[in-house]
This record gives structure tokens, sequence and C-alpha cells, in this order.
């Protein structure tokens, strides 16, 4: 090692933070328009996630307002539970610092994200972030903070007690970047937001004008996803050896079974009969071999149960339906789902609405709205799975024969999401995931070929008693007029009675 | 056939259609079914005949809602025709659906429209005042009596053209007087009826001369019938030497499937003189081969029942074997007046 890092010159590590910042394309800060958004939905996410854990109906306020000079300062408030005080700059003010292996399914994932955005304000606009938050131990503190890039530490600029009326968080951030081109998009994720998230509240207004409130379609908080231990098949080599690390005189057996679901003491014995080890064998004791022929077999023994899936917090059909028929007015819909599978040891689902509305745009395929773990994703669908997967199927077999307003919202849920990128933009290509949302998409396509079907049937039906009405009013106009007496009154009652049993489809 | 007028029937038909449908029932008529499988053979009556059989035109039935309303237009339309003293075409008829906002696809919809109405009320169209576009013509020295309105009471002599007078509405209905005549002869072609006005054949034979002109209309074959039947003459009549021709003769004779719940209009004396296949071969006339079509008629004519006769299922044997047909024309071959000199005298006496 010394010897390469003489040899070498001007060879240097960088931090994560100056990494992240050199590759901001990766972690969704490409441009301004996108950076903007990038910021408002880290912030929101982390919101949300707090007001989830407090169960609480989550009220957040969203302002963004134009400075000079191509500056923008974008504040979201919420209600949550607040953060403990002590954590607040390491958790604003270092990249990849939240590494929980929290196995339930959230929204964001603190660590990167939040703190991609200070970093791009501050090197955008020199500004610092401001944290003004509240819990229930006591008087809210404000901190304004800012990054080191080089050493990845947080800087307090400044940090003093200040009481805030609830308990809860604002953060605000100050970046370049144009209101006017970002404002669209912010606007259409705050509203797709309140779908995955059909119980929010958000309050939003730019520049000072008057604010707009959406959300809040349903009134009950959903149940908070339950944390479970990893999985085995999650296990990879570095995920083992820092789980290892922290018990080096435990048993191997009994680590096994204190670490992970799904592993009682029978299947670890089980599993380490495969394998190969000695049950009694203490963690320090293991070679590299073992611990890499471990982290193998792990996720090639068949004898591990399927995740619990009750980390996982999918939206729900009366939940979904409504926040979709609270957005879109549809002239129908249906919702589909499927039971949870897993990837690589994650626990997922996928849910989805299909609909039919004049306000989506007519076409071949349906219209796609994307949504993982809650949150609306609006950039890179094309390489999107679920897009790939929408696009895969013949929509002629499902009921578009002509261009119809279709549209399609499809969520998926997992205590890990595989994105493409840092970005967190669009879904990698897991095969699993494959097999159950082109599952999804044709059971949610088989509802709409029977709605075109019934609307088809419906119209000839339609078409029929008009038709059937004209030649009756030939009847009773010429009947009575070869009788020589007056013609009957109305006789539409007649007609439709007649077509009861077929118009009301 | 109905001992109503025809005026009466109609409004019956109208009343209950009304009646219904001030119930709130929709209206339902029952219609002899003319299916082939019940139209049978009165031997008796030496014609087709409908069978007992009936089918019901439901108007609310989807299927038959169109031909219940075109029927009760049709309906509608003949009374309007009987109230106002007028005729119509069937062609007319067909063309006047458009102003009533009647939809008729083509005029052989209407034309089976007229027909159940026909079927409906057991009187022919003739009765409402509605007739064929085509006319054929009679000639003769015949004297009878219209009873158009109009024209009651005023005399026609059936001699007053040398072009034949065409058969209408009026003659149909007009009554016979007087007649020198000793025969009616009928013939296929608009040529052989002049050929014999010409050479003044009507007066040798003592003829009443009618023009066929193909199958012949209905208000023809009433007023063939109406002068046998009134002067006690006997009909002959002369067609081209093909299986159409004699057909022709046939239907004259017993009747045609298609007007089998008309009755009236058959004269079974009525005798076919020629072109039989003996005379192509006897008068070695000009011929024909025939051809598949006229062949495969032959069969049919064949199986059918009018043409159990031992003398028909003898000419259909010698077309057969002869494989050759001859029109009326043929005779041409011998001269302008070789039909009125040798051929009809040879058939006729």
């Amino acid at each position: 090692m010394t010897v390469i890092n003489q040899s070498v010159e001007g060879f240097r590590s960088i931090s994560p933070a100056e990494f992240f910042y050199r590759n901001r394309q990766m972690a969704g800060f490409g441009n301004s328009t996108q950076s903007v958004y990038s910021t408002l939905r880290e912030l929101v996410e982390n919101s949300l996630d707090a007001c989830e854990d407090a169960q609480c109906i989550p009220k957040i306020r969203i302002t963004i307002d134009s400075l000079p000079s191509d500056v923008l300062s974008i504040r979201v408030a919420d209600n949550g539970t607040g953060l403990p005080y002590q954590q607040v700059p390491e958790a604003f003010g270092r990249v990849l610092y939240g590494s929980k292996y929290d196995q339930k399914q959230k929204r964001g994932t603190f660590g990167l994200g939040v703190t991609m955005a200070i970093l791009y304000g501050q090197i955008t606009a020199d500004s610092p972030v401001f944290i003004h938050t509240q819990n229930s131990s006591g008087p809210g503190r404000i901190y304004s903070l800012l990054i080191d890039v080089e050493k990845n530490l947080p800087i307090i600029e400044n940090e003093r007690e200040k009481s805030r009326s609830k308990d809860g968080t604002t953060v605000a951030i100050t970046l370049r970047g144009d209101l006017k081109r970002a404002k669209e998009r912010v606007v259409e994720y705050i509203r797709l937001t309140t779908i995955a998230s059909p119980h929010a509240v958000i309050e939003f207004g730019f520049d000072g004008e008057s604010t707009e409130v959406v959300g809040g379609w349903s009134h009950k908080v959903p149940d908070a996803p339950v944390s479970s231990k990893p999985h085995p098949r999650v296990a990879d080599l570095e995920l083992l050896r820092r789980m290892m690390a922290r018990s080096p005189s435990t048993k191997i057996h009994d680590f096994l079974v204190d670490s992970f679901q799904q592993v009682g003491t029978r299947t670890a014995t089980r599993f380490l009969k495969f394998v190969g080890i000695d049950p009694g064998l203490r963690i320090e004791s293991l070679t590299r071999a073992d611990i890499t022929s471990l982290s193998l077999s792990l996720r090639r023994f068949d004898g591990f149960g399927p995740p619990d899936s009750r980390c996982l917090s999918p939206i729900g059909e009366e939940a979904f339906l409504l926040s979709v028929e609270s957005l879109f007015s549809n002239s129908w819909m249906q919702y589909s789902k499927r039971s949870p599978s897993e990837w690589q040891g994650h626990p997922f689902f996928v849910e989805g609405i299909i609909a039919v509305g004049n306000e989506f745009p007519k076409g071949d395929t349906p219209t796609l709205y994307r949504f993982a773990n809650r949150v609306p994703l609006l950039y890179d669908a094309s390489d999107d799975i679920l897009t790939k997967s929408v696009k895969r199927l013949n929509w002629k077999h499902y009921g578009i024969s002509v261009p119809m307003p279709v549209a399609l919202f499809i969520h998926f849920g997992s205590t890990k999401v595989p994105y493409r990128a840092a970005g967190k933009q669009s879904l990698a290509h897991m095969k699993e995931i494959e097999t159950d949302v082109t599952g999804l998409i044709r059971s949610l396509g088989r509802s709409l070929r029977k709605f075109a079907c019934r609307k088809e049937q419906s119209k000839r039906d339609a078409r029929k008693m008009q038709e059937f009405s004209e030649m009756f009013k030939i009847v009773t106009k010429y009947g009575p007029a070869l009788a020589e007496v007056e013609p009957p009154s109305s006789t539409t009652h007649m007609v439709r009675s007649l077509f009861e049993v077929n118009t009301d489809v | 056939m109905s001992e109503q007028k025809p005026v009466d029937t109609l409004k019956a038909i109208g009343l209950r259609i009304t009646e219904a449908i001030t119930e709130g029932r929709f209206p339902v008529v029952d219609l002899p079914n003319r299916g082939t499988d019940n139209i049978e053979f009165d031997a008796e009556l030496n014609q087709f005949v409908l069978g007992e059989s009936k089918v019901k035109r439901d108007s609310s039935n989807l299927k038959h809602i169109r031909s219940f309303a075109q029927l009760t237009w049709v309906a509608y339309f003949a009374k309007q025709l009987l109230d106002s003293n007028r005729t119509s075409s069937l062609r007319d008829l067909y063309y006047s659906s458009e102003a009533f906002e009647v939809r008729f696809n083509d005029q052989g919809e209407s034309d089976r429209i007229i027909t159940d109405l026909e079927c409906l009320t057991g009187q022919p169209r003739e009765a409402f005042g509605i007739y064929p576009e085509e006319h054929s013509s009679v000639f003769g020295s015949v004297k009878m009596n219209y009873t158009v309105p109009g024209y009651e009471g005023r005399e026609v002599d059936l001699t007053l053209s040398p072009d034949g007078l065409p058969i209408g509405r009026a003659l149909m209905t007009a009554e016979p007087a007087e007649t020198d005549a000793k025969m009616i002869l009928a013939v296929e072609s608009g040529g052989m009826f002049s050929r014999l006005i010409e050479t003044k054949a009507w007066k040798r034979f003592r003829a009443i001369l009618v023009q066929l002109g193909g199958q012949p209309p209905r208000s023809t074959r009433t007023l063939m019938r109406k002068l046998h039947e009134a002067f006690d003459l006997p009909v002959f009549l002369f067609t081209d030497g093909d299986p159409w021709g004699m057909h022709i003769a046939q239907v004259v004779k017993s009747g045609s499937a298609n007007a089998a719940h008309i009755s009236g209009l058959t004269i079974p004396n009525a005798k076919w003189i020629g072109v039989t296949p003996a005379d192509i071969r006897e008068y070695s006339l000009p011929s024909e081969p025939m051809s598949s079509v006229d062949l495969k008629r032959l069969d049919e004519l064949a199986r059918d029942i009018r043409y159990t006769g031992h003398i028909w299922q003898k000419h259909i044997a010698e077309f057969r074997s002869l494989r050759r047909k001859a029109e009326q024309q043929a005779f041409s071959r011998y001269g302008t007046d070789f039909v009125v000199e040798t051929y009809l005298p040879d058939k006729l006496e």
C-alpha cells in the first residue's frame, strides 16, 4: 500500500461530499430546474416520513421565493416529530450520514439526498441551510449549517434556541434556480405526491402570491410499516461483515438467529449444515473464506421463508382510488394489486390503477404515472422498468383499438427500491419485479378490455334503441293515421322499458 | 279473400295497432308464412296456395320493428291512395317513402313489404291502387265499360289503338260488355303481338291478343281471366321455345309461388301451343344450344308439382334430348307471314 502511495504523485482521496458534488447529475442535480425539483423532493419526503413516525396527518407548507440574481429560497415546514437536536448537524451536514439498515418502506433515505441539496445551495448561492426544529423534549432550536466539502463534515454557522408554535421541522435552502421554469414540474410533483400519500395536506405558494392547498383526500393515517430485521438473502459480503463486527464473540448459530428474519434455531442449524460450518463457532474465529462462503450460501440456500411484508406500506385500494379520483375526473377506474413478493431478499409489492377520463391525453398506450415508496417519479421515464413494461404490451389486445384517454398509476413499494441512479428517478430492471409489474399491468389491461367491451356494447345498445325508437315512431304515427284516430300520448316510456335491461350497464 | 272493402281492411289494421299502443303493448300482426315449406299446390284450384302456418311480426322485436314500421306506412300509403282515388306504381311507392322518412334499402324491399300487406289483408295490391311499372297490352274486338272514377260507364273498344291498349288499373277493373272473338291468344314478345295486329291475324282467328312481355303482371292475368270467364273463351299461350317460355305459360295456367297468397289469378284451362320442342324439330326452326342454366331450369321444372302431367313431362324430356331452344322470332326464317299463314292455323285448329 505504501508503495503505491509513493509512486502515484498527486493522487489523493476525495470525500463522499466532493465525489457527489463532482457527479451531481447522478444525484439529480444536473441542471437548475431539476435541482429545484430534487431539493423540494428531498425535503418533502423527509417531512412525510417524519409525520409517519409521528402517526399524524402531515400538514406541509412549501414556499418558494425568487431572490435577486437567479437565486431561489425553498422552504418546507412540517408537523412531524422534530429532530433530536444533537443529531441535526451530522444528519444534514454530512454525506451518507444516516447509514441505518432499517428494513421498512420509507420515502427518503436520510443521508445523501438532503445533504446534496444543501451542498448544491452552498456552492451555487453561497448560502447556508437553515433548520428550525422542535421535538417533545423541549423548546426548539434553529441552526444554520454549511458543509466542509473536503472533510465531509458539518460547519455550524449559528445555533440557538428558538421555540416553534408546534413540534416539527422547517428547512430552508437557498440555491440557484429559475422558478418560472421549474414551477410546472414542482406543482406536478406536489399534486402527484398527494396521490401516493392521500392523507397528506400540502399548502404551497410562490413569490408571496396566495397559497394553494392540495391533498387531504383521505383522513386516515396509514398504518405505520413494521421495522424488521434484514432477510438473509439481502446479506452481501459488506453488510455481513458490518453486522458481524457488532458482536464478535457471538456463536455463528445465534448470530444468524438474532440478526435475520425467517431464521429460527432449526433453520439456522439446517443452514449451517448446508454451508458446512460448525454452529458453535464464534464470529471472531471465522476466516475470510468462511465469511465469503456464508454470504454466498445465504443467498443460495432455499430453506428461508419469504421476507416479511409487514414492513411494506401500500396505498391500498380505497385510498388510492380516492386520491386519483380527487385529482382527475375519471369516467372509469379499476384498482389491482399483486401479493407481496421479493427481489434478492427485499420484499416488494406493486399496486396500480387504470383510469379512463378526458383529462388524460389520448393515446395508443396509457399515460403512465410512476410511484415508488409513495413518491412520484417525474424524470428518466424512458429507462424505467415500469415504462418499458407498459410499452411492451400490445394495448390493442386490451381494448385500446383507437386512441383513448387512459392512464395507469403504478405504485412500487419495497424496503429497498432498485433505483438506476442516486437521483432516484427510475427503477432498474430486476427480473422478479418485471414479472410482477407485467402481471399487474395485464390484469389492469384485462379490466380495461372488459370496460371497453361494455362501453362498446352500451354504445351499440344506445344506437339500437335510437334506431328502434325512430322506427317505432313511424308505427305510432301512421298506425293511428291509418285508423283515423288521434295518436297516443308519448310512447318513450314503452321504448325505454323495452331497453332497460341493456342500457343499465 | 276478405269480404271487407279494402279501405275498411286497412283502417282495421290501423285500429288494432293503435289499440295496442294505447294499452301500452307493442302491436303484433300475424302474417301467413310465405316460406317455401308453407306453399302447397292445391290440385283442386290447380294453383299454389299458402298453408296454415303463420308468422308473428312483433314490433317489440328488434329484428321486426323495421319491417313492422314499413308495413304500417305502406298500409297508410295505400289508404291515402284509396281515399284520394289515386294509383301508384311499385316504383313510385318506393320513391315516395323518402318524403315520409321511411327507409327502404331498395325497391325489392318495398315490393316485399307490399306483398306482406297483401298477405295481411288477403287482397291483391291492385285492390289498393298499387300497380307494377311495366304494362302489357291487349288488342281485340271487345267492348268494355270502365268503372274507374271519372270514367264510370264509359265504353272502350279494345281495337281503339293499332298499338294495343296498355293494361292498367282502368282496364283491369273494367266490366266486359260484348265481343265477337272466339279465343284469347296471349303471346310472349311485343314483336309477335305487333305482327299479329298488322297482319290482321286477330281477325282471321277472331282472337283477343294479349302481350305478356315475359312473366305477365297480375293485372294482365286478372284481365285475361275476367275475359275468359265472362265470354267463356279458350285461352292459348304462345311463348318462346325454352324452359322460361314454357314456364310463363305454366304460371298463367296454375299460378306462381310468389303470388300463392293471392287467389283469382289462374286460368287452369289455358293451353300452351308452343313453341314446343317438337315444333323446333318439325318446322326445322333456327335454334341455339341450351346453356347450363337452361338445363338446370329444366331439372327444376321436372321436379315441380305443376309439371306432373304427362304432356308436360313429355315436353321436358324432348327439350332435354334436343338440348336446343328457339325464340318466337325464329319463324322469320320462312318469311314474315309464316306464323300467321301456317304455324298458328296448324296449332289453333
